[in-house]
């Protein structure tokens, strides 16, 4: 017996055989290697009987070699299958339309995506794609190869490094990479390079114009150290003068030292006060009865009752009364001239830069009066004397 | 077959010792339980209902009672039988040995 999936396949037909000699019509398609089974007998001139649908049309001789009749009962298998189809033409032409459909919209572009671009809006993409061929409702068999496409898109995106297309599906993905653009120097417009204050030039570096002093001048406040125009009258340029030009600058510093020095202390005495507040109003409710100390400090700690972020009007304050204590010391002159130069020192290079040094420092005049030390020092210190000045035209 | 033939036919296989079958053409059956039977070399069907399978073979008739017999499939040489056999019985014409 052959497989059963190839006698679907093939076909077959159940019959049944009527006459006298049934059995010899079963002998009969044995000797013609005719197929067949599942042999039942129905009465004792009535057998049925399942058989390919190849042998159906060899049974006719048989038949009436044996004289028997035969009835067909059931068709079985592909090709009644295909009949039937074929007979519901619109039904077969229906699962056919419904494959071409699924096939055409299936090689639609639906959807385009854009990743990666930040300064690129998704829409200039989407404009460049479009001129490329890739937009919704493009055929994806239509669009160009994946690589040309990249490169041509890179080509019409400024700013951007690298465009990548990838389809998967009815999905078309832009990554686009964006160029990192050198960020611009501010314009500046034409300018000379002038002196800060009056000064002994020790340093000049021009990285733009012309230098016009050199190491060693004397300088006054507003002198041109950097000219910002180059070549003679009949042919010049205005330019930025650009440079560093350090010079030696004299500063003179009034300090006033006291001898005495005040410090504030806790001396660890302290009370707490507990108040219950309402809306603007607080109630005391611990911490009543008298101080056993008179100089004090308060550090007031308000808790409010908060719900998901709202302050409810209803709180807790507390006050924490501290003892203070003041000590004086007395700092003997030395001390004090030393603090006075110190800090006159740290003066000097936060205001003049951080660049700045102190080259010599002298001390012009002292004296003590009222519990404090008065000084005048004078300081020479190698600083930044650059300023800038705009180029005006008349 | 003459009788001289088949008495050297004996001689050959009670000398060989080869199965019967083969140089008698006698029917070789494969009883599966009492569901399935697998008869070769038959000469024939000479009668089948549900209940009764009459084969002819070599010198004699097999008969095959049970119920809701099938023929499965038939060949020129093989009968393949499924239902519930029950009988299974053997009507020599002479003596084949």
């Amino acid at each position: 017996m052959k497989s059963r999936v190839i006698a679907n396949l093939l076909g077959t037909v159940s019959i049944t055989v009527r006459g006298k000699s049934v059995t010899s019509f079963i002998n009969a398609l044995a000797a013609e290697r005719i197929v067949i089974w599942n042999v039942r007998a129905i009465s004792e001139d009535r057998v049925q009987l399942n058989i390919m649908l190849g042998d159906f049309y060899r049974l006719r001789p048989i038949l009436k070699k044996t004289s028997c009749r035969m009835h067909v009962e059931k068709r079985m298998g592909f090709p009644f299958v295909l009949k039937r189809i074929i007979r519901r033409k619109l039904f077969a032409v229906g699962i056919f339309l419904f494959f071409v459909i699924l096939y055409i919209m299936s090689s639609l572009v639906w959807d385009i995506e854009v990743k990666g671009n930040v300064k690129l809006t998704t829409e200039t993409v989407l404009k460049a794609a479009k001129e490329e061929g890739i937009y919704p409702f493009q055929w994806v068999f239509r669009l160009k190869e994946q690589d040309k496409l990249s490169r041509e898109l890179t080509q019409k995106l400024p700013g951007s490094s690298w465009v990548g297309v990838s389809v998967h599906g009815t999905r078309i993905t832009i990554q686009v990479v964006e160029a990192t653009i050198p960020e611009q120097p501010p314009l500046l417009s034409p300018r000379h390079i002038i002196a800060k204050s009056d000064a002994v030039v020790t340093q000049i570096f021009a990285e733009q114009g012309r230098p016009v002093v050199q190491k060693n001048t004397r300088v006054k406040k507003g002198s041109i150290l950097i000219s910002g125009i180059l070549g003679d009258e009949g042919n010049q340029k205005l330019v930025v003068a650009k440079g560093v030009v350090k010079g030696l600058v004299w500063h003179e510093y009034l300090i006033e030292v006291p001898t005495t020095q005040k410090y504030k202390s806790y001396t660890g005495e302290q009370k707490e006060r507990g108040y219950l507040v309402l809306g603007n109003i607080a109630i005391q409710l611990t911490g009543y009865g008298k101080l056993s100390f008179d100089k004090y400090e308060t550090v007031t700690n308000r808790d409010s009752l908060t719900w998901r972020n709202i302050k409810l009007p209803v709180g807790w304050m507390t006050e924490k009364v501290m003892e203070m204590q003041m000590t004086e010391d007395k700092v003997t002159d030395a001390e004090a001239r030393a603090k006075g130069l110190e800090q006159a020192r740290k003066d000097v290079i936060i205001k003049n830069g951080k660049d700045s040094r102190i080259v010599s420092e002298k001390i012009l005049h002292e004296k003590k009066d009222n519990g404090k030390v008065y000084m005048k020092v004078l300081f020479e210190v190698e600083e930044n004397i650059s300023e800038e000045l705009p180029l005006v035209h008349n | 077959m003459s009788r001289i033939s088949r008495k050297l036919r004996k001689w050959t296989t009670d000398v060989l010792d080869v199965p019967q079958d083969i140089v008698f053409d006698l029917p070789r059956l494969t009883l599966i339980g009492n569901r399935q039977l697998y008869i070769e070399n038959h000469r024939g069907v000479i009668h089948f209902s549900s209940e009764q399978l009459i084969l002819a073979v070599t010198e004699g008739k097999l008969l095959v009672a049970g119920k809701e017999l099938i023929i499965r499939a038939i060949l020129p040489e093989e009968v393949f039988i499924e239902g519930i056999i029950s009988d299974i019985q053997y009507e020599g014409k002479g003596n084949i040995g």
